[in-house]
């Protein structure tokens, strides 16, 4: 009877470790990045990896279930974004005027910048580029 | 008692306001001497709030809303700081001190515009202390006095959060005073080498508390919060992060105006924007305007009040840069390879960088107003960010053995080989015994790629063994800054790879492996602190032969009726096996199973060491032997 007993504890014990992680390694890192890019929705600023709240704990068992039906990372985002909305995603889309700011912004701004300096310093210094001489740093007091 | 603190604190606005007045008359000495008295009078008001929160006196509104008879005596003093009213009385306190600092420790041969630049802090401590007093004031009294106060956030009761506040605002207004030199300098249009000088010791002086600031920061909510993960991108940290990266583009400029003469212009601008960017920090963490999980003490009318503050002194500078840039001297002429070319370099970089954080910090709230709601987190910032700073990292270590002017390009193809080397190796490495994915090897050889670096141009200047001890301070400073870069980059690279977070739950007496680790549940039991009670659960995990007993606890403050985390952190060398005690829960068969967050965080360790050689380095790099006297004539 004591053996019976300890069987249906292992046989429980294994069943919540199933739904805790998924068996295959690969399929269980998608999982968990993936849960650091959706947010909880109850929560203030936590992706569902962190938070400990129930809904949060219910939005990661889906998202196991979803990799485990072999569904890709972008779909599984979009059925989030879908049912809770773009709001959902701390990855957001790059579509429209507001993504392509987002996106864009800082790789224009890197180049513009680079352009910038590089146009005010010939600017100033037109022509004197043939004539600067290197400097010992030693001498000029480095770094 | 606090009613003579409050006094004080009026007192120290008067001092505050004379310091302004007699500071931007050029007035070096009576200057210096009402910015003494200013902090002198600070320094006893604040002392009263001090000792309010230490003899927990209930009388006094802010104690009583933020403390607690039962709580530990650190935390009461630490509570002093751990609310909107007490922390902005340190801001006062700390304005005032580099004040005072820079009164006691300035002596140039110019002392209009030192006493210009303590003018400008005047106005500065002036504005903190009338935001202080006027909307925010700590010295104001309960009648009755309540039997018991409110207590402290539990949150904020932990050793690395009582000190991180001080920490981050010696550095975030250590920059007003810098700003205050940029202004004096700018008034007299001179933003010269012996400006750059003086200013170059301030900004160091800000730079290396904010880094320890930050990195404890980062620490407790690694092992508070129960996460598992050292920065969440979180707007409270990208608040710190912002004033971070410009004040490490200033130091960069700074050298250039020291040395050269050059970037006149472009370090004032960075030595304004670096406290303007402290102010706005202060105001996206107190206003309210952003969620986070970590914001405390929000206030949407205080916060206006500071986006006022931000754009009248922001505005004022700005305003007084783009009159008086454009009459500032150049150095010397450059080419785009030189050392000048790579610090502008640099310095876009960082100035991107900065732009980037921003702009995924507000555009959430962009997108609201826009009738939106879109969330920005890590998957960003590691998609822009990242890349961005990375270019300027995998130039460092070519780029910082450049000559002033123009740089012999010559072996400009051996560095190459060299990076392409340490990557192809680092591939190999990946993609065989250390089985990562490819941009984690790509960013293990950025790493190394740094330290060696570091080491290759220590080692370029000087040249044998034996001189090694005798390079001055600023060239070791500068050596264990990057190396520590190096060292931060490898540590995060492996931890954002290779960590692995696992839920378990299990039963007393049962065990699962985990990591490689066999852990095994011996007991829950209940246990009580000063002013809390917990559950602590006791496990023991083995690996080989190593064995460990870990004791996550689950607490409950109930003054603030608010449960935290203690987290049970193994550290093995090689990484942290991190346990996060979750719930309890009875299921069908009657037995109660508890859930764990357990991480194996690898080589986390690298990340605070990392930083705190940064910080060290750029402490190093103040103590500088003195510049021969051919540059001081400049």
């Amino acid at each position: 009877m004591k053996s019976l007993l300890a069987s249906l504890i292992i046989l429980f014990a294994a069943g919540g470790q199933a739904q805790a992680q998924l068996d295959d390694p690969e399929q269980e890192a998608r999982a968990q990045d993936l849960m650091r890019e959706i947010r909880c929705v109850a929560c203030e600023n936590e992706p569902i990896s962190n938070s400990g709240s129930d809904i949060a704990a219910d939005m990661r068992e889906r998202v196991r279930t979803m990799v485990a039906d072999g569904m890709s990372d972008q779909e599984i985002r979009d059925w989030f974004a879908e049912r809770y909305g773009e709001f959902v995603l701390f990855r957001p889309s790059a579509d429209g005027p507001g993504g392509w700011l987002l996106w864009g912004a800082p790789f224009v701004f890197l180049v513009l910048g680079g352009g910038l300096v590089l146009f005010l310093r010939s600017r100033r210094d037109r022509g004197a580029d043939g004539t600067v001489q290197p400097v010992d740093p030693e001498e000029a007091g480095s770094p | 008692m606090i009613e003579a603190g409050h006094f004080a604190a009026f007192l120290a606005l008067v001092f505050c306001g004379l310091q302004a007045g007699f500071g931007l008359r050029g007035d070096r000495v009576r200057t210096g001497l009402f910015a003494l008295l200013g902090f002198a009078a600070m320094g006893f008001a604040f002392f009263t709030l001090l000792w309010a929160f230490a003899r927990t006196d209930f009388s006094v509104e802010l104690v009583a809303a933020h403390s607690h008879t039962l709580k530990p005596f650190g935390y009461k003093i630490a509570g002093t700081w751990g609310n909107h009213e007490g922390s902005m009385a340190l801001w006062c306190l700390v304005g005032l001190g580099f004040g005072a600092a820079g009164a006691w420790l300035m002596k140039s041969d110019r002392p209009t515009f030192e006493a210009r630049a303590l003018g400008v802090q005047g106005l500065l401590s002036l504005g903190a202390l009338a935001y202080l007093l006027f909307a925010s004031s700590p010295f104001t009294r309960l009648d009755p006095a309540p039997l018991q106060g409110q207590g402290l956030n539990p949150l904020l009761q932990d050793p690395a959060l009582a000190i991180h506040p001080p920490m981050l605002y010696l550095g975030y207004v250590g920059y007003s005073f810098v700003f205050a030199l940029a202004a004096a300098g700018l008034i007299e249009g001179r933003i010269d080498r012996q400006w750059a000088k003086t200013a170059r010791s301030w900004a160091l002086a800000a730079f290396v508390p904010l880094t320890l600031g930050i990195a404890l920061g980062s620490y407790w909510a690694y092992y508070e919060l129960g996460w598992g993960g050292w920065w969440f991108w979180d707007p409270v940290e990208n608040a710190s992060l912002m004033p971070w990266l410009i004040g490490a583009a200033l130091m960069h400029s700074i050298i250039v105006t020291e040395k050269r003469g050059s970037f006149s212009a472009w370090t004032a601008l960075l030595a304004v924007l670096a406290f303007c960017f402290s102010m706005l920090g202060a105001f996206l963490v107190r206003s309210g305007v952003l969620t986070s999980v970590h914001s405390f003490a929000v206030d949407p009318l205080r916060g206006s009040l500071l986006l006022i503050g931000l754009l009248v002194f922001g505005g004022a500078a700005l305003l007084l840069f783009a009159l008086r840039a454009p009459k500032l001297s150049g150095g010397p002429p450059w080419t785009a390879t030189s050392r000048e070319g790579a610090l502008m370099g640099n310095n876009l970089v960082l100035t991107v960088a900065t732009f980037t954080v921003l702009l995924g910090t507000l555009f959430p709230l962009i997108a609201e107003a826009l009738g939106q709601t879109v969330s920005v987190g890590e998957p960003y910032f590691n998609l822009t960010f990242t890349p961005i700073m990375a270019l300027a990292l995998v130039a460092l270590p070519v780029v910082q053995a450049w000559a002033w002017g123009r740089a012999e390009l010559s072996s400009l193809w051996k560095w190459a080989a060299g990076f392409a080397g340490i990557v192809v190796l680092f591939w190999l490495a990946g993609i065989g015994p250390l089985n990562i994915p490819l941009l984690a090897g790509i960013g293990l050889a950025l790493g190394v790629w740094l330290i060696f670096g570091a080491a290759q141009e220590i080692w370029r200047r000087a040249k044998t063994v034996s001189r090694l001890p005798k390079m001055p301070m600023r060239v070791w400073g500068m050596t264990l800054a990057h190396a520590g870069l190096g060292i931060f980059v490898v540590g995060a690279v492996l931890q954002t790879s290779g960590r692995m977070q696992t839920t378990l739950a299990l039963q007393e007496g049962e065990t699962q492996p985990v990591a490689g680790w066999q852990v095994r549940l011996e007991n829950v039991s209940s246990i009580e602190g000063p002013n809390w009670y917990a559950e602590r659960a006791t496990l023991t995990a083995t690996r080989g032969g190593a064995r460990t007993e870990l004791q996550p606890q689950k607490r409950y403050y109930p003054a603030a009726r608010m449960p935290t985390t203690e987290t049970a952190i193994h550290k093995t060398g090689m990484g942290d096996l991190y346990v996060a005690l979750g719930d309890g829960r009875r299921n069908e068969t009657g037995e109660t199973r508890w859930t764990f967050e357990v991480f194996h965080n690898p080589l986390i360790d690298f990340i605070y060491l990392g930083v705190a050689l940064i910080g060290i380095g750029a402490g190093l790099s103040m103590f500088g032997k003195r510049t021969r006297t051919k540059d001081q004539q400049a």
